[in-house]
């Protein structure tokens, strides 16, 4: 659910930067909905163009406006109308307003779960950089976009789903990177300690549930004299 | 100003301060007889809302006991660009940025109302790369190790511990190193054993290696975020006239003989970013004096270029020994001026690393490209390989001249090698180090057979490429492809042989030939070299009557050759004119490696056209294809352009496309956008983007390439009313075709 956006390149340091596309464009599957211009005409044998088709008036301004819409046959549009078009689209803003503690409390939460697992020096590390993250919340240094998206990283996981929270993270580190980049890194380690914890608990929770049916199937190795 | 009190006033507001007296007594006995001393009070940070933003560094006066900065009271001669300090009287030239100033056109720093002035000295860009490299440590996998090196007097190799102090083992820049020295340095020591993947089944470190400089992502990511967001400028000071030190020749060494100790024979990228040319130690290319530019392709065709040899023979060396361990080097280079890439290409062009240029690392196409070395396949795996070697067999009757691509020979001979070398040749095994789905060779291929020789019923010939490589993965991998072609009997099947040309492969084989030997032989060469094959195949395939130019005909096979040598000989690959060393570098590395439809577009840019009177359709690359009701596309790899022709700006300006009953044309500005944000989104590295439109100073871009089929020298010779004049001397298309066909046809040649 990345945002799919472009935005003007950086017209100061470069006048013909490109524009830049979010991460959520980038990593879409670039199945081409148009065919590729890939192709060529040659020109006739002696070099000279062909005659175009297109002559325009002779006389040089133009006279008059475009062919207006409902008399010309209308342009075959060009594959579809892509939806990515350069406009970058804002979702219709629900204006609730997405608060810090619903994002703070997941994390510090998970941040304790961790406690006991993770050594000391990390957990203090990804406290400090939550502790950041407050501070900048609060402060009102961070954009409305890195909020939704925190909102929407903080649900994938605690539903337990690291990968995508693995692919929120990245994708507000590549679009978001002068707002994040202090105290994003904490959150991406919470993220990977969570998910190889909570793969420590499935494997002796298996443990134990095996062991389990061994004990009651052999009942007689049990407390035999 | 009618009276003091305004006078002091406003001097209070353009420059914070006020002054006891504002008329000074002319003697020391005088002014102490005013009781009040002389004084005033400066508020150095004043607020200012109307400060203009002075992105460049101030102007000092040069003599070394003064140094004050330029300011409205000094005296300028703006025909000799001369200043006269005003404290010190001293004599001064203005920096070579100052050349365009006149009476009217003046530097704030200079105009009276600006006695206040605040110069912004530039950090946004190393900011934006630090930030850039954060980045990409959320987009590396968490198993790989990665370290740090940064340079600029000093090369400081940094410790990755990930205990609280961050330690760093410092280098001089001046000082090249042998392999040993550095490991000795480091403290790394040989491993006994054989090495294993960098990424093994249990996740402990290989007990030989010291792993202090390369850690693993999942452990140290939050550490090197930190290590990287404190990184500084250079705290060496860098006096005015001097380019900043930078030891690139070292750091490169340095990293380079880490990784040779640490893990060789796995798959590993060095990442060089640089701001600026190399100035100090091996491997430098210009000197740190300003005043003496970097060498332009004028300076070394004179041989003018003394740093250039010994520098090229530096990375020369280091490529080779990159290469030969399996390791390949990348160089992000981003400044406005060249930064050496000449000297450095081989580093890329031999280990199969990435060369991106850029004019700062606060631009889009620095960031996007970057990040799309990270980029994943459907898989979920990267689009990058590493240590791949190649080997060629082939059936008896075919040898192996040689390769062009971004790789080494191995030296492998073998019944299969030819003693006639094309490109990377003598062997029948090359090593590329790092490599992409994209990456493609030039293999070229000798028929040993005997002429006259009877060829077996049915009898192909064979070629086997087998290529094992290091999957982004870690896994091994081997692809093999076989394949066979028939025989033909050259006096009685040329027909056959013809039908069968590949006219596109055919072109981007014999330009990448070009291209090879443009490297070492002067460029007129290479063009009569050019212009020799291209006669001698219409001599061989054309159907013509001796002597007669107009009876000349190229059957479909071959019709669109000719332009694609036409459009080559114009092309950055081979004309360095116009362009600087560093950029005819990167225009080649690209035009090396990329595969058959990239290299095309580079040979000959595509060209589309968007208009009322159809869908949107390639046309000519001509300047006849350049009309007023249409919008064009081009696609030269480097650049994309979207061009509105003279009608089509005015219907713009006029805003018809934000009235309702002109929908359409809404639709068309559109529809050319699309299609290029769909090339910008898939293409490494990134282009960039131009949006022009007629009489537009950009519009040069799309000028430079179109066939100049009207010029200004041929204007109402042509009789055509189309198309825009092209103000040129340059050969058009028809010159050329013209004088191929006499050649041709020509019994003499």
């Amino acid at each position: 659910m990345a945002e799919l956006y472009v935005k003007p390149g950086n017209k100061e340091r470069g006048w013909n930067d490109p524009p830049q596309f979010s991460y959520g464009l980038q990593t879409q599957a670039v199945g081409s909905k148009r065919t590729p211009l890939t192709k060529r005409v040659a020109a006739a044998q002696d070099g000279s163009p062909r005659a175009t088709a297109s002559e325009t008036t002779a006389g040089h301004p133009p006279t008059g406006p475009p062919p207006p819409s409902n008399k010309a046959p209308g342009l075959p549009p060009v594959g579809s109308c892509s939806a990515s078009s350069v406009e970058p689209t804002s979702l219709p803003v629900i204006e609730s307003e997405t608060l810090l503690e619903d994002v703070l409390r997941p994390l510090e939460q998970a941040l304790e779960d961790c406690r006991g697992h993770v050594r000391k020096q990390v957990c203090d590390d990804i406290s400090r950089r939550l502790a950041l993250l407050q501070e900048q919340w609060a402060g009102g240094k961070l954009s409305m976009p890195v909020k939704k998206r925190m909102a929407l990283l903080v649900r994938e996981l605690s539903s337990h789903q690291w990968d995508t929270a693995d692919d929120i993270h990245r994708s507000l580190m590549v679009d978001h990177v002068t707002e994040v980049s202090q105290w994003m890194v904490g959150v991406k380690r919470l993220i990977a300690e969570k998910k190889s914890l909570s793969s420590e608990e499935e494997a002796t929770k298996v443990l134990t549930e095996v062991t389990t049916e061994e004990n009651q199937t052999v009942p007689g190795f049990l407390g035999a004299p | 100003m009618a009276t003091y009190l305004e006078f002091i006033q406003q001097n209070e507001d353009q420059d914070g301060v006020r002054f006891s007296w504002n008329v000074w007594p002319s003697s020391r006995l005088e002014a102490t007889r005013m009781v009040v001393p002389l004084a005033c009070l400066l508020t150095p940070l004043k607020e200012r809302l109307d400060l203009p933003p002075v992105q460049y560094e101030p102007v000092l006066c040069s003599r070394p006991t003064c140094k004050a900065i330029l300011n409205p009271l000094c005296q300028v001669d703006f025909r000799a660009k001369l200043w006269a300090c005003n404290f010190c009287f001293q004599r001064n030239q203005f920096p070579p940025a100052y050349t365009g100033i006149t009476e009217v056109n003046q530097p704030a720093e200079l105009m009276p109302q600006f006695s206040t002035i605040e110069y912004m000295i530039q950090e946004d860009d190393l900011q934006a790369l630090k930030e850039s490299l954060q980045m990409s440590l959320s987009l590396l996998p968490p198993d790989a190790l990665v370290g740090l090196i940064t340079f600029g007097r000093m090369v400081q190799v940094h410790e990755l511990s990930c205990e609280g102090i961050s330690k760093s083992y410092v280098f001089r820049g001046t000082k090249d190193l042998t392999a040993k020295q550095i490991q000795d340095m480091l403290g790394l020591s040989k491993p006994a054993m054989p090495m294993q993947q960098a990424r093994s089944a249990q996740p402990q470190e290989h007990p030989f290696v010291s792993s202090r400089f390369l850690q693993p992502v999942h452990k140290i990511d939050m550490n090197l975020t930190d290590l990287l967001g404190e990184l500084q400028r250079d705290p060496w000071p860098v006096t005015q006239g001097k380019r900043p030190l930078r030891s690139t020749g070292v750091a490169l060494s340095i990293a380079v003989g880490l990784l040779e100790g640490t893990f060789p024979n796995t798959g590993a990228r060095i990442m060089l970013f640089t701001g600026g040319p190399p100035t100090q130690g091996p491997g430098m290319v210009v000197g740190d004096e300003l005043k003496t530019p970097i060498r332009s392709w004028h300076d070394i065709e004179k041989d003018n270029a003394r740093f250039m040899k010994k520098a090229t023979k530096h990375y020369e060396m280091l490529a080779n020994r990159t290469a030969a361990n399996g390791h390949c080097i990348d160089i992000y280079a981003c400044a406005l001026d060249q930064t050496g890439l000449l000297e450095m290409k081989c580093c890329t062009n031999v280990t199969g690393g990435h060369m991106v240029m850029g004019d700062s690392f606060n631009t889009s196409l620095f960031k996007q490209t970057f990040q799309r070395i990270f980029s994943k396949d459907f898989n979920g795996n990267f689009r990058m390989a590493f240590g791949a070697t190649l080997e060629v067999k082939t059936s008896r009757e075919l040898k192996i001249a040689g390769t062009i691509g971004p790789c080494v020979s191995l030296n492998v001979k073998g019944p299969c090698v030819s003693e006639n070398e094309l490109g990377v040749g003598g062997t029948s095994q090359w090593k590329i180090c790092g490599l992409d789905p994209t990456t493609t060779l030039g293999i070229y291929f000798e028929v040993v057979n005997q002429h006259n020789a009877p060829i077996p019923q049915g009898g192909r010939g064979a070629i086997q490429f087998v290529t094992q490589y290091q999957h982004s993965s870690t896994q091994r991998r081997i692809r093999v492809t076989t394949i066979a072609r028939n025989w033909a009997d050259a006096q009685s099947q040329l027909k056959h042989i013809e039908a069968a040309f590949d006219q596109e492969a055919a072109a981007v084989l014999m330009a990448r030939l070009g291209v090879f030997r443009a490297e070492s032989e002067e460029g007129p060469d290479v063009l009569r070299w050019l212009d020799r094959q291209l006669i001698r195949l219409c001599q061989k395939f054309g159907q013509y009557n001796k002597e007669d130019s107009t009876s000349f005909r190229l059957s479909d096979s071959f019709s669109l050759y000719p332009q694609f040598m036409f459009h080559l000989r114009r092309s950055p690959f081979l004309q360095v004119f116009n362009n600087s060393p560093d950029e005819s570098s990167y225009y080649r590395h690209h035009f090396a490696r990329q595969d058959l439809t990239q290299s095309l577009i580079m040979i000959q840019p595509i060209l589309y056209a968007y208009s009322f009177h159809g869908p949107p359709e390639p046309v000519l690359l001509d300047s006849g294809s350049i009309l007023a009701d249409r919008i064009l596309l081009m696609d030269t790899f480097f650049q994309i352009v979207i061009y509105l022709g003279e009608t089509i700006a005015q219907w713009r300006k006029a805003g018809y496309q934000d009235m309702p009953e002109y929908e359409n044309f809404k639709h068309l500005l559109q529809a050319p956008l699309d299609d290029a944000q769909e090339i910008l989104q898939a293409r490494f590295p990134m282009p960039r983007y131009i949006n022009t439109e007629h009489g537009g100073s950009q519009a040069r871009f799309l000028l430079s390439k179109v066939n100049p089929s009207q010029t200004h020298n041929n204007l109402y010779a042509w009789g055509q009313e189309t198309g825009a004049p092209i103000l040129t001397d340059d050969v058009s298309l028809q010159v050329f075709m013209d004088h191929l066909k006499k050649l041709a046809v020509s019994s003499a040649s």
